[in-house]
């Protein structure tokens, strides 16, 4: 019908943008349901929607579709990061020693009960270290986002914020480490083994500190310009989130360590404080939506009863690490059990070191995956209800509900 | 009948509350930390009295009642230190200023009490509004009639006060092109003004009995008066001033206060006039707005000079008192500030073109009051970017 070509053919081909906008479209009504009728946050929501839309419900979004996806969600994942990093204050940590105690604690003990457990009900030490590495870190997308979302602002919100930053990288830096025992595992060179958790840790530091002085270089030369200071925050992020990944670097630690250094080392304070998190708004609810597509209902069955071990030896650890320490650093008497509460979430993160880990042994990341992916999807959507929990239990929720005028 | 006793005060004694903001690291807004703050400053202990106020995002300093400029000073620095040390375990930041140059009114949050609560009720927005930051000067007289003489005597001097406390010319995120800009917070409320012009204070306690009865007060707190008596401490109140950037700025204008005091008291150089009130408003306002620059109107001799004039005037008769009080080189540092025409405010808006942002200002604004504390460990990093 050569006449009538002008007419599109079905099945019409897949478009990213058209695709972007459902994502988009169907994350912000379903999370606004679920804020309306469930009094639960939109996250939860956004989760819910990927869910059903992937491949444990409708299956729109296949594989080939996420394909199409992974760069909003790494462009949203990029700006939590670097979000977060910024948040990340190394001078309190020097000044209040006992915030440093909590954090130093906190990711010992947690690492120390969730091998340990795995250990006991069976687990291959080296999977079981890997798990546990991976579970030491606090979801940055939740926390960050539930703290936005309930305008949270105060010492839970804050310590949460400084805790999950670093929980990150130390995950990161634990289970690259192991990568030498995964390596030595499936007999890889000698070289291999020492090299490559090198390169990954050194080349991304080296990479966040280079487009940070770069950042701080160019908004001294641009000066006090905000429009321009957003631009130029939102252009670095994109650019090294695809230097990170073109060089199987690490997109988390390149993120954190911009984030954090374009702080820490921004002694004249050249730049000035963007809100980037109102430019990323759209992309974070992609973010979420896309992870709830990932994440499959049948891991759950399958890791079900190990992944409710794995959930509970890290909450216990990263509790007891925070109790002993909370009293002495400064807030409120119950402010600690609320701390541990918020750091409830584990990091989406996981999901992307567990696939991480797939393509370098896909057989280890299959085994691996069956304990972390089911956490992940129990913490994706229990997280964020713990964390609005604990922040507007402790009152730093901006909402005024009793007596607002 | 027992609130309005006028208890006496040691003669000349004088007294500062000192209300401060709390800010973030991050971006340099307002904080909601006050709970926090206060509650740290509990366990460590500290010297005068530190309470919370009207939003989450302030606290007031008290000092005790002092003879001389030296040791209020040495105490307003010790409060200032344990504030400073409890702020940086918390990682917030102190400043001093009469306005946050750029928090937005409507994200303050009103510190949970039942008067405060009460008075968001009463005043709805105004209540958020008055996040703003003054210093109280509390002077100790001997009787209620020598408060009502020296209310309405000072009334002569509030613009010296205006002018050389004057620190908030940001608001809301602008300039506001006036010196304080403050003060325009206050007179939106209902019962701010000036006391009536009675002459002793029988007649004074009547008139509030009558406003009592009227049930449009209570107490004397709910007068938002620029100079009030406080029979309860046995003080008269001045209220006009911003919180300077400085606790020695502080501490300068007290000692301007008791000095001025003193001569007033002891000289009793002019008979109280109705038309003190004449132009009173006139002068407050040429102060709030254009500071070293304004016009001065005497009511007594009616004439009108430069309000700088009238300042430096004011100190040479002072001299004389400044020797029996000891603070004669705190007014030698405000004689030289008048002559260089140097205020906080102006500094302000040099800090803000030589830098470029308003959270720059707001960062300055915290280190000038951090610094020189030991604890600013925190202030002293940011220090190198200043």
């Amino acid at each position: 019908m050569p006449q009538f070509s002008f007419l599109p053919q079905f099945p019409l081909p897949a478009n990213p943008l058209a695709l972007f906008g459902v994502l988009l479209l169907a994350g912000a009504l379903v999370g606004e349901l679920t804020r309306r009728v469930l009094n639960l946050p939109r996250i939860t929501g956004y989760v819910l929607i990927g869910l059903a839309l992937g491949a444990s419900g409708l299956n729109v979004l296949d594989a080939r579709m996420l394909g199409f996806s992974r760069v909003f969600l790494d462009i949203g994942l990029g700006l939590v990061l670097f979000e977060l990093g910024r948040r990340l204050d190394l001078d309190w940590f020097k000044r209040d020693h006992w915030l440093a105690a909590i954090a130093i604690s906190e990711i010992v003990l947690s690492f120390g009960c969730m091998f340990g457990a795995l250990v006991w009900f069976g687990i291959a030490p080296l999977y079981a270290s890997v798990a546990a590495a991976i579970g030491v870190s606090s979801s940055p997308a939740i926390v960050l986002l539930v703290a936005r979302e309930l305008n949270a602002e105060g010492q839970v919100t804050e310590r949460a914020l400084n805790l999950v930053a670093l929980n990150s990288v130390a995950a990161f830096v634990l289970a690259t480490m192991l990568l030498s025992w995964i390596h030595r595992e499936y007999h890889a060179s000698w070289t291999v083994m020492m090299l490559h958790p090198l390169y990954i840790l050194l080349g991304s530091a080296c990479a966040g500190l280079l487009a940070s002085a770069v950042v701080i270089a160019l908004a001294t030369w641009i000066g006090k310009r905000i429009e321009l200071h957003a631009a130029l925050l939102v252009a670095m992020v994109a650019l090294m989130i695809g230097a990170a990944e073109a060089l199987k670097l690490s997109v988390l630690i390149v993120m954190l360590i911009f984030g954090a250094l374009v702080r820490n080392l921004d002694s004249a304070h050249a730049l000035m404080p963007v809100d980037i998190g109102r430019f990323g708004q759209v992309f974070f609810i992609v973010l979420f939506v896309t992870t709830g597509a990932i994440l499959k209902v049948g891991d759950l069955i399958a890791g079900g009863a190990i992944a409710a071990v794995y959930i509970a030896a890290r909450f216990v650890g990263k509790s007891i690490g925070v109790l002993t320490f909370a009293h002495l650093s400064g807030i409120k008497p119950g402010s600690g059990g609320l701390l541990s509460i918020a750091l409830a979430p584990m990091s989406g993160i996981a999901i992307a070191m567990t696939y991480s880990a797939d393509s370098v042994y896909p057989e280890f990341g299959a085994k691996l995956a069956t304990i972390v992916l089911a956490a992940a999807l129990i913490l994706e959507l229990a997280g964020p209800v713990a964390v609005q929990f604990a922040l507007r239990r402790a009152g730093e929720a901006q909402e005024e509900t009793t007596w607002a005028r | 009948m027992g609130e309005m006793s006028f208890k006496a005060s040691p003669e000349i004694s004088m007294g500062v509350e000192l209300e401060l903001q709390i800010l973030n690291s991050r971006d340099y807004n307002l904080a909601r930390d006050a709970a926090d703050l206060l509650a740290v400053l509990d366990k460590n202990g500290h010297p005068g009295a530190i309470k919370p106020e009207i939003t989450e995002s302030m606290i007031e300093l008290n000092s005790s009642i002092h003879l001389a400029h030296d040791t209020l000073l040495a105490e307003l620095k010790e409060i200032r230190d344990a504030v400073v040390r409890a702020a940086a375990q918390l990682n917030l930041r102190i400043a001093g200023g009469g306005s946050h140059p750029f928090h937005k009114w409507s994200e303050r949050r009103i510190y949970p009490t039942e008067r405060f609560r009460h008075l968001l009720d009463v005043y709805g927005y105004l209540a958020k509004q008055f996040t703003v930051f003054g210093q109280h000067i509390h002077i100790g007289v001997p009787d209620g009639d020598a408060a009502v003489y020296l209310t309405h005597m000072l009334a002569r001097y509030i613009p010296h006060f205006v002018v050389l406390s004057a620190s908030s010319p940001f608001q809301q995120g602008a300039d506001t092109h006036f010196e304080s800009s403050r003060l325009n917070t206050v007179s939106a409320f209902p019962l701010s003004g000036t006391m009536p012009f009675v002459q002793t204070w029988s007649e004074f306690v009547s008139y509030f009995e009558k406003m009592r009865g009227f049930h449009i007060v209570e107490s004397m707190k709910d007068f938002y008066w620029d100079i009030r008596p406080k029979p309860e401490y046995g003080t008269v109140e001045i209220r006009v001033l911003d919180t300077p950037l400085t606790v020695q700025r502080a501490a300068q204008l007290a000692a301007y206060a008791q000095t001025l005091a003193r001569y007033l008291l002891k000289e009793r150089p002019l008979p109280p006039t109705p038309d003190i009130y004449m132009v009173y408003r006139h002068n407050r306002f040429q102060a709030c707005r254009y500071g070293y620059d304004a016009s001065y109107i005497d009511a007594y001799t009616q004439q009108q000079i430069p309000l700088a004039r009238h300042m430096l005037l004011t100190l040479d008769v002072l001299t004389p008192h400044a020797a029996e009080v000891r603070s004669a080189a705190a007014l030698e540092g405000l004689r030289a500030d008048i002559e260089a025409r140097r205020s906080d405010a102006t500094l302000l808006r040099e800090m803000y073109d030589k830098l470029g942002s308003l959270n720059d200002v707001a960062r300055c604004q915290s280190e000038r009051w951090m610094n020189g504390s030991q604890a600013s460990a925190g202030a002293a990093a940011d220090n190198r970017g200043a």
